[in-house]
């Protein structure tokens, strides 16, 4: 038989008895919902804990440690320089390794002061500072620019009275974007009485500043610190101090400073979320101390996943029941159909067709459940996003996106499931009616 | 049993093959020469051979001999009619012939092939290409109209929706329904039942056709109409017909009558009636 006919037949056979049918679907469309739901919740869950995690620093990004160069002891093979730099570059799935020059420094600007970190870093990570104003330090500038961060100005204070902000609740007067501020590096040695010199060095941007529901700033990992080129950064520390020993950076048993720079940290960059744990481990075994957002991430999945998973098996079960509906039913209608069923063989119909016909009125129940259902779940899902979703909000959910997403691949895969779990539950009705006897139809009842 | 079979197969295959041989031959011929159908009676070429037919029901430890030692020909184009007491065996016969339900022994070939020993696939397809069948109560699927009823053997060919309906037309108006064609079963008579049950039959053009009281539920002047009818297309079409009846006024309109009484056939006599009385 034609696949068209097989399928007029089955439909016909469907609306032949609509209230059996409509009860038989309302069952799937319950069950499909339940289980699409479920795993939009839990769908939902995962992404916010994934936002959340994202929010405070890249999810692919290992920060490593070195505590050698604060170690009097420590051999000089132990500190973190650009050798070993390239040495973590060549690890299997890391893309690019940035190391950090950390540079404690003064500022001026008017009647205050105050103090923060420069920190030297490579154009993978000025690349990730979202900015609020301006722009990101030009590549191809010889002179440093800087990028400031939101809450850096929080540090300053007025040089008179010597309050700040920690002291008074007050924000100082201070513009560090719009208005020039004079930098000064720390001295060498015990000389205090050397000149300080000034610096003004061009402000290229501002961290991004997001404000709460109360119009506070909000903390982020750039809030506190002064990122510029770390390659500008050294040529500049070079012409302030030349041949002294650079402020944090170790010296020799004589006091002699090294002739390269020595890092306390860097930032390790992998290409995919789920390799980080084991390159993290690769990077620990070499005797570094690393951490990274997924590892905490990679914590909360297992607990998400069992949500998960209870949360699926409970539509799971309303799915189980709608099969069972739809093997109830496709078994009563072959007893009614004993006769027809005879007739059929008589005629000639094939064995395989007869079962393509059962399996298809099943599938076809399937099919209408799982996308109405599916239409159900969609508006469920609203539902709970406009009353649940807001309360949720604060949990660092993304704003827009409520607690039941539905991806296009969960529809799909919704719709595709139905259909399977009807030609399932109609397996066994459909195997029964192929081997029904055609004397049945000969019969006289 | 089994030894007995056993003991008789190579025979039985021997049979089979010179069988084969003597109907291709005959069929060619019979294709030749466009005969008419009372000399193709007459040729005698044989569609249907049942040899030493046993079927055996058992009910508890009592065995009941529903067919006992069934022995017959029938041959092409030819009208056969089969009766008998109630609970003689004719429809067990005819189930058998149609490969309904598998005999205890015995062979039956038909056109060449032995039914008994095909599998419930191929009796299917058996009866798909070959076999029509008429029903005492008709058996018209009761959600599709008299036009799609007729269609319905057609699809299990694969045959396509448009030649399908052509070729119902053709027959429904073959049987006097041209004007029925969209009613449903439940809202016509029985005669008018019956003449779609024979066109349905008719519409995969068979060779052969069975029918089991094809009009028992009828009354005795739509039972004539109906009869005759189904003479009169088999005969210009040149099929076979087995019906089986329990009246003898109906078995007399056949070519042969064939009279079973406790599963065994005690007579076979000619028909009475020349066409003309039709
Ligand atoms: N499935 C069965 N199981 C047991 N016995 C059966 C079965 N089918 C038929 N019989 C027996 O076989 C015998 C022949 O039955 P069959 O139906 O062929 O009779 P029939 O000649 O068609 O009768 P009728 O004219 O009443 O239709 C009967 O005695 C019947 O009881
Ligand atoms: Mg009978």
């Amino acid at each position: 038989m034609r696949f068209s006919d097989l399928l007029i037949m089955s439909v016909n056979n469907l609306r032949r008895r609509k209230l059996r049918t409509v009860l038989t679907v309302l069952g799937v469309v319950i069950g499909t919902a339940s289980i699409v739901v479920m795993i939009s919740l839990g769908i939902g869950l995962q992404e916010m804990t994934v936002a959340q995690y994202a929010s405070s620093g890249s999810l692919t990004r290992i920060e490593i440690y070195n505590d050698a160069m604060w170690n009097s002891d420590a051999k000089e093979e132990s500190f973190l320089e650009d050798t070993k730099i390239a040495q973590l570059e060549r690890l299997p799935h890391v893309t690019a390794v940035s190391p950090i020059l950390q540079v404690y420094v003064q500022m001026r600007q008017g009647a205050y002061s105050g103090s923060s970190e420069i920190m030297g870093v490579s154009r993978e990570v000025l690349d990730e500072i979202k900015l609020g104003e301006g722009r990101l330090p030009d590549p191809n500038a010889n002179t440093m620019e800087l990028v400031v961060g939101n809450m850096v100005s929080r540090n300053f204070y007025n040089s008179k009275s010597g309050r700040g902000y920690w002291e008074t609740g007050e924000m100082p007067d201070v513009d560090l974007y719009n208005r020039q501020f004079f930098m000064i590096f720390q001295s060498n040695g015990p000389s205090e009485e050397q000149t300080e010199k000034k610096y003004i060095f061009p402000v290229c941007g501002m961290v991004e500043s997001k404000t709460d529901e109360n119009g506070n700033p909000v903390y982020n990992e750039y809030s506190y610190g002064i990122y510029t080129d770390i390659e500008l950064l050294k040529e500049q520390l070079k012409r302030i101090y030349r041949k002294n020993p650079i402020p944090g950076q170790p010296t020799n048993k004589k006091g002699k400073p090294y002739n390269y720079f020595i890092y306390s940290q860097a930032y390790v960059y992998v290409d995919d979320m789920e390799n980080v744990v084991s390159v993290q481990k690769e990077i620990t075994d070499m005797g570094y101390q690393a951490y990274s957002n997924m590892q905490w991430l990679e914590q909360a999945q297992e607990q998400l996943d069992m949500i998960q998973a209870v949360l699926g098996g409970i539509g799971a079960v309303s799915l189980f029941v709608a099969a069972i509906g739809i093997a109830n039913t496709m078994m009563m209608s072959i007893y009614e159909r004993t006769k027809e069923i005879g007739v059929l063989k008589v005629l000639g119909c094939a064995l395989g067709d007869i079962r393509s016909m059962f399996l298809m009125e099943a599938g076809f129940i399937g099919f209408l459940g799982g996308v109405i259902g599916l239409c159900l779940s969609y508006a469920v899902s609203a539902l709970v996003n406009r009353f649940l979703g807001a309360g949720l909000m604060g949990m660092g959910g993304a704003a827009g996106a409520g607690i039941s997403r539905i991806p296009a691949s969960l529809s799909v895969l919704a719709v595709v499931f139905a259909i399977m779990i009807g030609m399932l539950a109609g397996l066994f009705p459909a195997l029964r009616a192929m081997k029904l006897s055609p004397l049945a139809a000969i019969r006289n009842e | 049993m089994g030894e007995q079979a056993a003991d008789r197969e190579p025979v039985a295959d021997k049979e089979t093959a010179a069988e084969k041989e003597q109907a291709a031959d005959q069929e060619s011929v019979a294709g030749k020469e466009q005969t008419t159908d009372k000399e193709q009676t007459a040729r005698k070429v044989p569609v249907i051979r049942v040899k030493d037919l046993y079927k055996v029901y058992r009910m508890g430890d009592e065995r009941v001999y529903a067919l006992n030692g069934v022995d017959f020909e029938i041959f092409r184009g030819e009208f056969c009619a089969i009766t008998g007491p109630s609970g003689s065996g004719k429809s067990t016969l005819l189930n058998m012939l149609a490969g309904l339900e598998p005999p205890s022994k015995g062979e039956i070939v038909i056109a060449g092939k032995h039914i008994e020993k095909l599998n419930e696939k191929q009796l299917v397809s058996f009866r798909r290409e070959r076999v029509g069948f008429i029903f005492q109560s008709y058996n018209l699927i009761a959600t599709m109209n008299a036009l799609e009823n007729v269609a319905l053997p057609l699809s299990f060919r694969g045959m396509g929706r448009s030649e399908r309906i052509r070729r119902a037309k053709h027959f429904l108006k073959l049987v006097g329904l041209e004007r029925f064609m969209k009613h449903m079963p439940s809202q016509m008579s029985g005669g008018q039942q019956q003449r779609v049950g024979i066109a349905r039959a008719l519409a995969v053009d068979p060779q052969i056709i069975f029918a089991d009281e094809p009009t028992g539920n009828l009354d005795s002047k739509t039972t004539l109409e109906v009869l005759k009818l189904m003479r009169q297309i088999v005969r210009k079409q040149g099929q076979t017909l087995v019906m089986v009846t329990h009246d003898n006024n109906l078995a007399s309109y056949a070519d042969r009558i064939f009279k079973i009484i406790d599963g065994k056939i005690v007579s076979i006599e000619e028909g009475k009636r020349d066409d003309e009385e039709i």
